[in-house]
C-alpha cells in the first residue's frame, strides 16, 4: 500500500507548525486535509472521512480529550495526539478517551512519519487479533501463555504474562497506568499503582536475565508504558 | 529637693522672727496666765520650725526660744542664766521636740518627694515613651527626648548623643545611657545644677533613657527588615512573571522554527544548504532547552512545581533519562542497578528531569569517549542514584556554588546556562530528595539523588 492512498486530517491552531506538518506528510506522498480548530476538525472528518487524524493537544476552543472523544463515537482512524512537554495529564486524558499515540513537540519529522506509518499499519490489519506476537527475539504465545526468547522459555507469573500480554495486544500503543492496572488487576485496582511498578520491574528483571534489554518495554514517564515494536526507531523515545 | 536647702537666710529670718512673735505672744499673756505655762507656747515656733525646715533650724529654734524665754520671763530676768532645774527640763522638752517633730516632717517630706519624683518620672517616662511611640524615627525623635529629660533633671536644655563618648564631652555633664552594661549613647546636660549628672534620678532617667532607645532601635530594625524583605519578594515577583512570560511566549514560535527547520532537514538538501539548516535546527533546539530550563525555574521558585507523587521505580527512571539524552547527544552512559530496589514516591517526570540534567551536566564535563556512570542503590532507608563522570573534579572553592542558578563556574566560563543544577536540585528538594555532590576522590565529579524509599502499602497484594 502506498502513502498516496492515505488522507491525514491535520489540527492545529498553530499556523507555522500545521504548514510544517503539511509540507512534511505531502512530501511523503500522503494527502492531507487541515483543520484549525475542534469543530472544524469534527466538520472535516464527517465530510471526508480521514485514515489518520494528527491532533494537537492543546486547541483553543476545545479539550483535546473531547474531540478525541467526539470522534471516536464514529470514527475508526486511529488518532495521533501532539502534546508539549508537562501536560502529561492531559495526554492520559486523551488516551483514556481513544487517542492512539503521541509525539511530544519539539518532534523530528522522522519520527512523526514512524508514528505515522506505524498506525495506519496497525489500523489496516485490525479486527484479526494475532495469537502469536514476535517483538524481535521475544515470542508471546497468547493461547498458550508461554513467552520465549530466541526458544529459550522464560517463566513468568500469571500476572506478569497478563502485563505483557495487554502490552503485546495493544501492539506498540501507549497504555497508560490505569489502563493497566484496570485490565491486568480488575476495575477497582486503578490505583494501585505499586502493584505496577513492583510487576513491571520483575517482569523486565525476568526478560533482562534472558537477553532482552529493559527497554524493550518502554517507560513513559508520567503516562504508561508501551511495548517497543521491532523495527520501530529506538533511538527516539516519545 | 528639700525645703531646707532652698533659702537658707530667709528660713532663719523666718525662724528668728517666729520666735519674736511667740515672746510677744508670751508677753502679752502673762499677766493673765502663770508664766511657765505661758512659756509653752514657744513650741508653736519650734514645731512649725522644725516641721518646715528640718532638724538644725528646729534645735536652733528651740534653743533660741529656751533662751528667749530665760532672758525675758525667768527670773532673773535678762539673764541667761538658768536657776531652776525645771528650767532646763523646758528647755529639753523644746529641744526634744524639735528633734521629733524634724524627723517625723523629714520622713513625711521625703516620701512626699519620692511620690512628686515617681510621678515625675512616670510623667517624663510616659512622654518619652510617646515621643518615641509616634516619631516615625528615632532620630526624629531624639532632641525632645534629650530636652524633657534634661529639663527633668533641673538643665536649662539637652541633648542625647547616641554611640561611643566624644572625647570632648566633659566628665560631670553628662548621664550614660547603658542598657545590660551595654551602652548605647549618654544625655548631655547644658547649665545643670552641680552633681545632678552622678545623682540616683539621672541614673534612674538613664535607665528609662536606655530602654526607650533600645525599643526604638528595635523597631526601627524590624521596619527596616519588613521593608527589605517586601521589596526582595517583590522583586522575585516580577522576575518569575517576567520569566514565566518571555519563556511562555518565545515557547511557539521556537516549536515553529524547530518543525520548520526539521521539515528543511529532513528533505534531500545537501553540501551548505544541510549545513546552514542544521544550525538552525540545533540552535533553535538549545534556545528551546534553554526556555524549557527558564520556565522550570520560574516555576520553581513561585512555587507551582507541584509534584503529584506516584509510586515509582527508580529504574524506570533513570532508564528513561538514560533514553532521553541518548535521544538529544551522544552520550555513552553505563548503567549499573542494585537488584530488588524499593519503591519510591515521587513525581516520576520531575525525577527524571532531575536524572536528565545530571546525566547532561555529566556529559559536558566528561572527555569525548568517556562514559558517564549512573548507578542507583538501595541505602539506609533511602534510595540513591549516583551520576559520575570521568571530569576534572569540581575545585573545593566551587563546590559551594555549582547548585546556584546561571552559575558558570568561576568568571562564567563553562558552556551551557548554568540551570540544570539549579532546577536538578529545586525538583529533588520539592520531592522530599536531596541532591549532593560527593565528597572529591581525585576522579571526577559524582552527583548523588538521594530519595526516601517508601514502604509499598499492605494488602491486595497480587
Amino acid at each position: 500500500m502506498s502513502a498516496g492512498e492515505h488522507r491525514i486530517l491535520v489540527v492545529d491552531d498553530e499556523r507555522p507548525i500545521r504548514r510544517a506538518l503539511e509540507v512534511t506528510l505531502t512530501k511523503a506522498g500522503y494527502k492531507v486535509l487541515t483543520a484549525t480548530t475542534g469543530d472544524e476538525a469534527l466538520t472535516a472528518a464527517a465530510l471526508t472521512p480521514p485514515d489518520l487524524v494528527i491532533l494537537d493537544l492543546m486547541l483553543p476552543d476545545a479539550d483535546g480529550a473531547d474531540v478525541c472523544r467526539q470522534l471516536r463515537d464514529w470514527l475508526a482512524a486511529p488518532i495521533l495526539l501532539i502534546s508539549a512537554v508537562g501536560e502529561e495529564a492531559d495526554k492520559i486524558r486523551a488516551l483514556d478517551a481513544g487517542a492512539d499515540d503521541y509525539v511530544t513537540k519539539p518532534f523530528s519529522p522522522g519520527e512523526l512519519l514512524a508514528r505515522c506509518r506505524a498506525l495506519l499499519r496497525r489500523a489496516a490489519g485490525q479486527g484479526g487479533g494475532e495469537a502469536v506476537v514476535d517483538v524481535g527475539h521475544l515470542r508471546i504465545d497468547l493461547p498458550r501463555r508461554t513467552v520465549t526468547v530466541a526458544g529459550e522459555e522464560v517463566r513468568l507469573t500469571p500476572t506478569e504474562f497478563d502485563l505483557l500480554k495487554a502490552l503485546a495486544v495493544a501492539g506498540g500503543r501507549p497504555l497508560t497506568h490505569q489502563m493497566l492496572l484496570r485490565t491486568v488487576w480488575g476495575p477497582g485496582y486503578a490505583d494501585e499503582m505499586h502493584l505496577l511498578r513492583v510487576n513491571m520491574g520483575r517482569l523486565r528483571d525476568k526478560l533482562q536475565a534472558e537477553g532482552v534489554e529493559r527497554g524493550a518495554i518502554e517507560t513513559l514517564t508520567g503516562v504508561g508504558y508501551r511495548l517497543r515494536e521491532a523495527g520501530s526507531d529506538p533511538e527516539r523515545g516519545p | 529637693m528639700s525645703a531646707e536647702g532652698r533659702s537658707q537666710p530667709a528660713a532663719m529670718v523666718i525662724a528668728a522672727a517666729s520666735v519674736a512673735a511667740c515672746t510677744v505672744v508670751v508677753a502679752l499673756l502673762t499677766p493673765t496666765v502663770p508664766v511657765r505655762s505661758a512659756g509653752v507656747f514657744y513650741l508653736v515656733a519650734v514645731l512649725a520650725i522644725s516641721s518646715i525646715y528640718g532638724l538644725w533650724l528646729g534645735l536652733a529654734t528651740s534653743l533660741v526660744s529656751a533662751l528667749a524665754f530665760n532672758f525675758f520671763f525667768l527670773p532673773p530676768l535678762h539673764t541667761f542664766t538658768i536657776s531652776s532645774s525645771g528650767d532646763w527640763l523646758a528647755l529639753a522638752a523644746f529641744a526634744l521636740a524639735a528633734v521629733v517633730t524634724s524627723q517625723l516632717a523629714a520622713r513625711e517630706r521625703a516620701e512626699a518627694e519620692q511620690a512628686t519624683r515617681r510621678a515625675a518620672e512616670a510623667e517624663l517616662g510616659e512622654r518619652l515613651a510617646t515621643l518615641i511611640a509616634n516619631g516615625s524615627q528615632l532620630q526624629t525623635a531624639l532632641p525632645q527626648l534629650g530636652r524633657q529629660a534634661a529639663r527633668a533633671l533641673g538643665a536649662r536644655d539637652g541633648g542625647i548623643h547616641l554611640g561611643p563618648p566624644a572625647p570632648s564631652a566633659r566628665a560631670g555633664r553628662a548621664v550614660p545611657i547603658e542598657l545590660d552594661g551595654r551602652r548605647l549613647g549618654e544625655l548631655r546636660l547644658i547649665d545643670a545644677p552641680a552633681g545632678v549628672a552622678d545623682s540616683a534620678d539621672a541614673a534612674r532617667i538613664g535607665r528609662i533613657l536606655a530602654g526607650l532607645i533600645a525599643l526604638g532601635q528595635e523597631r526601627e530594625q524590624r521596619l527596616a527588615n519588613e521593608v527589605e524583605s517586601e521589596a526582595l519578594r517583590r522583586s522575585n515577583e516580577l522576575t518569575t512573571a517576567l520569566l514565566r512570560t518571555v519563556s511562555h511566549d518565545f515557547r511557539s514560535p521556537l516549536t515553529a522554527i524547530s518543525t520548520a527547520a526539521e521539515g528543511l532537514r529532513f528533505a534531500v538538501l545537501e553540501g551548505d544548504e544541510r549545513e546552514l539548516v542544521d544550525t538552525i535546527a540545533e540552535q533553535s533546539g538549545r534556545l528551546s532547552r534553554l526556555v524549557t530550563n527558564l520556565l522550570d525555574l520560574s516555576r520553581l521558585e513561585s512555587g507551582a512545581a507541584v509534584p503529584a507523587a506516584e509510586w515509582v521505580d527508580v529504574r524506570d527512571l533513570v532508564d528513561a533519562a538514560v533514553a532521553d539524552v541518548r535521544a538529544n547527544a551522544e552520550v555513552p552512559a553505563e548503567v549499573e542497578h542494585e537488584a530488588n530496589l524499593p519503591l519510591v514516591r515521587v513525581d516520576a517526570a520531575q525525577l527524571q528531569r532531575v536524572l536528565v540534567n545530571l546525566l547532561e551536566n555529566a556529559a559536558k564535563f566528561s572527555p569525548p569517549g568517556t562514559p558517564v556512570r549512573i548507578s542507583a542503590a538501595a541505602r539506609g532507608g533511602r534510595v540513591s542514584v549516583s551520576v559520575a563522570d570521568g571530569g576534572p573534579g569540581v575545585p573545593d572553592a566551587e563546590r559551594a556554588h555549582i547548585f546556584r542558578p546561571f552559575y558558570r563556574g568561576p568568571g562564567g566560563r563553562e558552556p551551557g546556562s548554568g540551570l540544570g543544577l539549579a532546577i536538578a536540585r529545586g525538583l529533588a528538594t520539592a520531592n522530599g530528595a536531596t541532591l549532593t555532590l560527593e565528597p572529591a576522590d581525585g576522579s571526577g565529579a559524582t552527583l548523588t539523588v538521594s530519595i526516601p524509599a517508601a514502604p509499598a502499602p499492605e494488602g491486595r497484594p497480587r
